[in-house]
């Protein structure tokens, strides 16, 4: 008999329910609940399942369903049930749970070995087989993504087999040679010998006891063999790095029975208790049991399609368009009937509106109360103990909503397990409760809805996530020194970050944090952190109610009308004009208004927008006070209007590109306006130290997955154009006050730390001023700081702006001033680049030879001579040993290959340039005797500078030829990769001295080998 | 499938509903059309290329107002009496402003030939191919191209 796809849906969500009631009591008999109303619950949802699923011939959930039921019949009789048991019942509900799902391959297998044990022995020894023949592979030293993800994947397929048959101590062993192999997997590491072996009896042992288990024989001493092998596979493991080892999960069948028996002496005790309370009349017991399993599905609920209830929203949100058209025409009329008329209708439809909204809303607690499975089943894996205080879990959200901040909370959730709370030992060390606490609370604030998780843990440590931040290239070290507390705990948003000191199967993988906040951003929300180190740490998501009607504030500017949701209004001041207290000040041509002693950022819609301005100076203004990700902004506009409700509508992609734009409503009058986006429009204009860093941060991620990208550092000078500085070469951003400048002679200086700075005002070096004007008016200098050879030099700005990347290539044509690089074209203007090297050789000519002739430490003195006297001017002459010597640049950036080959021909050396690998492959193979080194980029298209090292390796006429990367990506897994693959030397761009200084040692060597 | 309608194409004959453009005329395949309105109040939005006129509003519904002329760079000087042709891109709706509104005709598919390589490349992108009528020539607008435009591939912010 065939079932109508609506029969099976409705089965469906009536099973998933069913499971949902039954996990909910395990969890409640787990925390001590009263026994007998729970387990009748859990009872009776097997029961019915058993019946449903029976009924729509689903015979695998049938047998399974009956199996869990037969199980807990012997129970029955208990007046407690143990937490293995429960372990038991909720991973059969997992079970039931994929079984109804009918997805997934391993369901599929596990299925069928359910209903036949000869089936899993099969499968198993298929496994073993193909994992024995993967390990062989492995340990041959052919580390191929395929073979790695078969051996992972047919070792998992084996637990979850395992488990399923309650083979525990199969399954255990399974699941920890699992996590051993999760590294290997992705290639952090590569197996020891010891943690092969350790596979290898791993399997062997599994091997043996699937042949006990064939010819039906249980021999006792093999489950000490697994629990031994356990610990050995993970003191491998942890060889590789620190694992948490995987808990022994107890029980052999015995033991349970065991158990049982004695549960069931005392049971007849406390039988006789449960008889007595049962003396209350049976049919209010019966309706107390169906109240407490009933929970949320009230009587007299209907199940109705998500679909419908969308499609009833939008057509209430155009009703209510309508309402206020009729309203707003009925405000003119004066026929009293259809004044009285509207005015129900005006009525009728607000309620209206309000129970639409209540449909769709459901209780954030359907969400929360899973968390409590998930943080139990955690703090028994990582050892730890951990107490979760849910409040507010009535709290109500659209269904929408609810659905995306599931995945954003059990992540967060997760986190705060694995690296928020401390083991019981540490905890108690550091006086705290042994018992851990993680408290989610929600509430209503503001028009929104916040979820706070708040945990008791070690909180986060602002040196930890600067290292990491360093150590993954997000920050730089002077960055993180002008960090606030607030910037470094963002830090952890980043892709990639992970403070965990090991990845555990928890978390610590590092592609957590970014994706909570894209994905609570997505539905228009925010993420805040606070946290305190050694106390804990704190996190509130803030989360509208709803998407499809929002409140908004009407305002009119240059002539039209805008939108602004209400949510991101803090409030609206007036200015009157002529007031001496409350004005619009302007600080260097930005408007800024005091605001309660704050100075607050204005930002003129009219000018953002290009819109004309109103002419008239003298009347009253409007502002704003909007929120833009914390940080507020007073946006000046002609008129505010109004407040009302509006139906956000989608605007098309083109226009949401641009920015400025969340979406467009149909005013009551039937006319447009459009919706600001209130995030965008502070980005636009640059506003706080979050835009801008929220930029810096951007802009960094595009260069680790492009290194086209190009990134400068922007600085105004005494000329009406922009000035760049390549941002490697800057070693520091400083503000001094004027008075800490000194002179030596006529040079200006200022003490920096036990260095002396030496300042060099870049307008003065390119003639935009002279000399004499060069006194700084305001207190303080803006000062860029640039090392080379050892010695700091301040390059004096007027300003510094911003950073700013680009993949336009710097046009070097036609320029001929000393210190400037070549300009950049963008879209709306001309930077000009500046080469601070050549400045600094401009200001300080004498520098130049002190610099070459300095003396330098160790090895590299020896060599000095053998290089040009002054290797870094241009005015040294060429020596003949350098120039007799050819070198072959590999770079794909126009920028770099003119800063390198620029370098290098100062130097003395000849240069060939090839465009990427496979040219300089090229013309390598072509002359292969010609060059004497190779300097490659590594991120270059097609063929990339790892592969063309490998490719030179290869070729036995340049086996020989010395190789140097430079690269922007300088970390240990990269240089190793560089030196793997054939170069001799891995270093980082633009550091010009270490440079020369290295090909000088790689041609040393040469030479002395030649 | 290509080959199909290509074969179709030929064989078959179209109903287009043809516009003006400036001097010249253009056509959008009838199905493809949703309405055809009159001078609508258009909404500018700011900050958006030329080419989009604004938004209108469509009966509670949003349309993006597309300026044909501008898009291909015509000169009109009188935009207040365009009329708009309404059809749905992705989803979206989009108006397209044009002059003026010409007949439905029957195109036959033996007279459809691709864009003649001297079309200013602003105009060609956009067209399919080109109908030989009787003593005029219809240009087939490419609405998937449109539609392209309408949704730029990099989507900031």
């Amino acid at each position: 008999m065939a079932f109508t796809e609506e029969e099976l849906v409705e089965f469906k969500t009536d099973a998933l329910e069913l499971l949902d009631v039954a996990e909910k009591s395990l969890l409640a008999l787990d925390l001590g609940a009263e026994f007998k109303n729970h387990f009748d619950a859990i009872f009776r949802c097997f029961h019915n399942l058993k019946g449903a699923s029976g009924m729509m011939e689903l015979n695998k959930l049938q047998t399974h369903t009956h199996n869990l039921e037969n199980k807990l019949m012997e129970l029955k009789n208990d007046i407690k049930i143990s937490s293995d048991h429960i372990n038991y019942f909720l991973r059969g509900i997992d079970l039931a749970r994929l079984l109804l799902d009918g997805q997934g391959v391993l369901v599929e297998e596990a299925a069928v070995i359910n209903s036949s044990f000869s089936e899993f022995i099969n499968e198993c020894d298929e496994i073993i087989d193909r994992v024995s023949e993967a390990l062989q592979i492995i340990e041959s030293q052919n580390y191929e993504k395929e073979h790695l993800n078969s051996l992972y994947r047919d070792i998992h397929s084996l637990k979850g087999a395992a488990y399923l048959m309650t083979f525990n101590l199969i399954g255990d062993l399974a699941h920890t040679m699992e996590s051993s192999l999760e590294g290997l997997r992705e290639l952090t590491f590569l197996p020891s010998k010891d943690l092969l072996n350790c596979l290898y009896k791993c399997i062997r042992l599994i091997e043996s006891e699937i042949l006990l288990l064939k010819n039906n024989t249980k021999n006792e001493s093999n489950e000490e063999k697994f629990r031994q092998l356990i610990a050995e596979l993970s003191v491998a493991v942890s060889g590789l790095r620190p694992a948490l080892a995987p808990i022994l999960e107890p029980v052999a069948e015995k033991e349970k029975t065991q158990v049982m028996k004695k549960n069931e002496d005392t049971a007849s005790v406390k039988e006789q208790e449960s008889v007595n309370k049962k003396s209350a009349p049976p049919a209010v017991e019966e309706q107390m049991s169906q109240i407490k399993t009933g929970e949320g599905d009230a009587n007299g609920s209907i199940r109705v399609p998500v679909s419908l209830l969308d499609n009833l929203m939008t057509l209430m949100g155009e009703m209510v368009l309508v309402r206020n058209q009729v309203l707003q025409f009925s405000s003119k009329s004066e026929d009293l009937e259809f004044l009285n008329l509207s005015k129900r209708l005006n009525m009728v439809t607000s309620e209206i509106q309000g129970e639409m909204m209540k449909t769709r809303m459901q209780p954030i607690g359907n969400v929360l109360t899973k968390f409590n499975r998930v943080v139990r089943e955690l703090s028994i894996d990582l050892k730890k103990e951990i107490n979760l205080t849910l409040s507010g879990a009535d709290t109500e959200l659209d269904k929408s909503l609810l659905e995306a901040v599931k995945d954003p909370l059990t992540h967060i959730v997760r986190n705060s397990c694995d690296h928020g709370i401390e083991s019981p030992e540490i905890r108690t060390q550091a006086g705290k409760d042994r018992m851990g606490k993680i408290t989610i609370r929600s509430f209503h604030e503001g028009g929104q809805v916040v979820i706070e998780i708040k945990d008791d843990g070690k909180g986060l440590e602002r040196e930890t996530l600067i290292r990491k931040g360093i150590e993954k290239g997000l920050i730089t070290h002077s960055q993180a020194a002008g960090m606030s507390e607030k910037e470094v705990f963002n830090l952890i948003f980043s892709p990639g970050f992970s403070t965990a000191a090991s990845v555990t199967n928890v978390s610590g993988r590092g592609v957590g944090m970014d994706v909570v906040r894209t994905n609570i951003e997505k539905i228009g929300g925010s993420v805040e952190l606070n946290s305190v180190s050694g106390k804990g740490t704190d996190i509130k998501l803030k989360i509208p109610l709803t998407l499809a009607i929002v409140p908004a504030l009407i305002i009119r500017c240059g002539g039209e009308t805008f939108a602004i949701p209400q949510v991101k209004l803090e409030e609206l001041v007036r200015v009157e004009p002529g007031a001496s207290e409350n004005k619009i000040e302007y600080l260097h041509g930005a408007p800024v208004y005091r605001l309660r002693g704050n100075i607050l950022p204005l930002v003129n819609l009219n000018k953002i927008l290009g819109l004309p301005e109103k002419k008239d100076l003298n009347s009253v203004s409007n502002i704003a006070i909007l929120n833009a990700d914390q940080c507020s902004f007073g946006l000046i506009v002609d008129a505010v209007q109004d407040t009302a409700d509006i139906v956000v509508k989608p605007i098309n992609r083109l226009l949401k590109s641009l920015q400025v734009y969340s979406g467009a409503t149909i005013l009551g009058d039937g006319s447009i306006a459009l919706i600001l986006d209130v995030m965008g429009i502070s980005k636009l204009a640059q506003i706080g130290n979050e835009a801008i860093s929220d930029e810096l941060s951007l802009n960094r991620n595009k260069e680790q997955k492009d290194s086209e990208q190009q990134d400068f550092l922007i600085v105004r000078l005494h000329s009406p154009s922009k000035h760049a500085i390549v941002l490697g070469y800057v070693h520091r951003l400083e503000e001094f006050k004027a008075s800490l400048v000194e002179h030596t002679g006529s040079q200006r200086v200022i003490r920096y730390g036990k260095s002396i700075l030496h300042l060099i005002s870049v307008s003065e070096q390119l003639g935009y001023i002279t000399r004499s004007q060069s006194v700084t008016k305001d207190n303080t200098i803006s000062v860029v700081v640039i090392e080379r050879s050892g010695v700091l030099y301040g390059f004096e700005v007027e300003d510094i702006v911003d950073t700013f990347s680009t993949d336009a290539d710097v046009d070097t044509t036609l320029v001929n001033q000393v210190g400037i690089f070549g300009n950049i074209n963008t879209d709306d203007e001309l930077i000009v680049t500046i080469d601070p090297f050549e400045i600094i050789n401009k200001a300080f000519p004498e520098n130049i030879l002190k610099s070459g002739n300095m003396p330098a430490d160790g090895e590299i003195k020896s060599t000095k001579k053998l290089r040009p006297a002054a290797a870094t001017s241009k005015f040294a002459a060429k020596e003949l040993t350098a120039s007799s010597f050819n070198i072959l640049l590999a770079e794909d950036t126009v920028f770099f290959r003119r800063a390198v080959t620029k370098i290098l021909t100062k130097a003395g050396y000849e240069v060939s340039v090839a465009v990427d690998g496979k040219e300089a492959l090229g013309i390598l193979e072509r002359n292969p005797s010609k060059f004497s080194l190779l300097i490659s980029d590594i991120e270059m298209p097609g063929l990339n500078g790892f592969e063309l090292a490998e490719a030179v390796r290869k070729n036995p006429q340049l086996e020989d030829l010395p190789m140097l990367a430079l690269s922007s990506r300088v970390d240990d897994r990269y240089t190793e990769q560089g030196i793997r693959s054939g170069f001799n030397i891995y270093m980082e761009k633009l550091k010009a001295d270490e440079l020369l200084e290295a090909i000088e040692q790689l041609t040393l060597a040469k030479r002395r080998v030649g | 499938m290509s080959i199909f309608t290509g074969n179709s194409n030929k064989a078959a004959t179209q109903l287009i509903t043809s516009f003006t453009v400036g001097k010249d005329l253009f056509g959008i395949e009838v199905m493809k059309v949703q309405e055809v309105t009159g001078t609508q109040l258009v909404v500018p939005v700011p900050l958006a290329p030329k080419f989009v006129n604004g938004l209108i509003n469509l009966r509670g519904q949003l349309a993006t107002a597309l300026g044909l002329s501008e898009l291909f760079g015509y000169k009109t000087e009188d935009l207040s009496n365009q009329m708009s042709v309404v059809c749905r891109m992705e989803g979206n709706l989009v108006s397209l402003m044009v002059d003026s509104i010409g007949d439905v005709v029957e195109a036959n598919g033996i007279s459809f030939e691709p864009p003649p390589e001297t079309i200013p490349a602003a105009i060609r992108i956009y067209i399919k191919g080109i109908y030989k009528m009787n003593g005029t020539l219809l240009s087939v607008l490419d609405l998937d191209k449109l539609a392209k435009e309408l949704s730029p591939s990099v989507e900031a912010g």
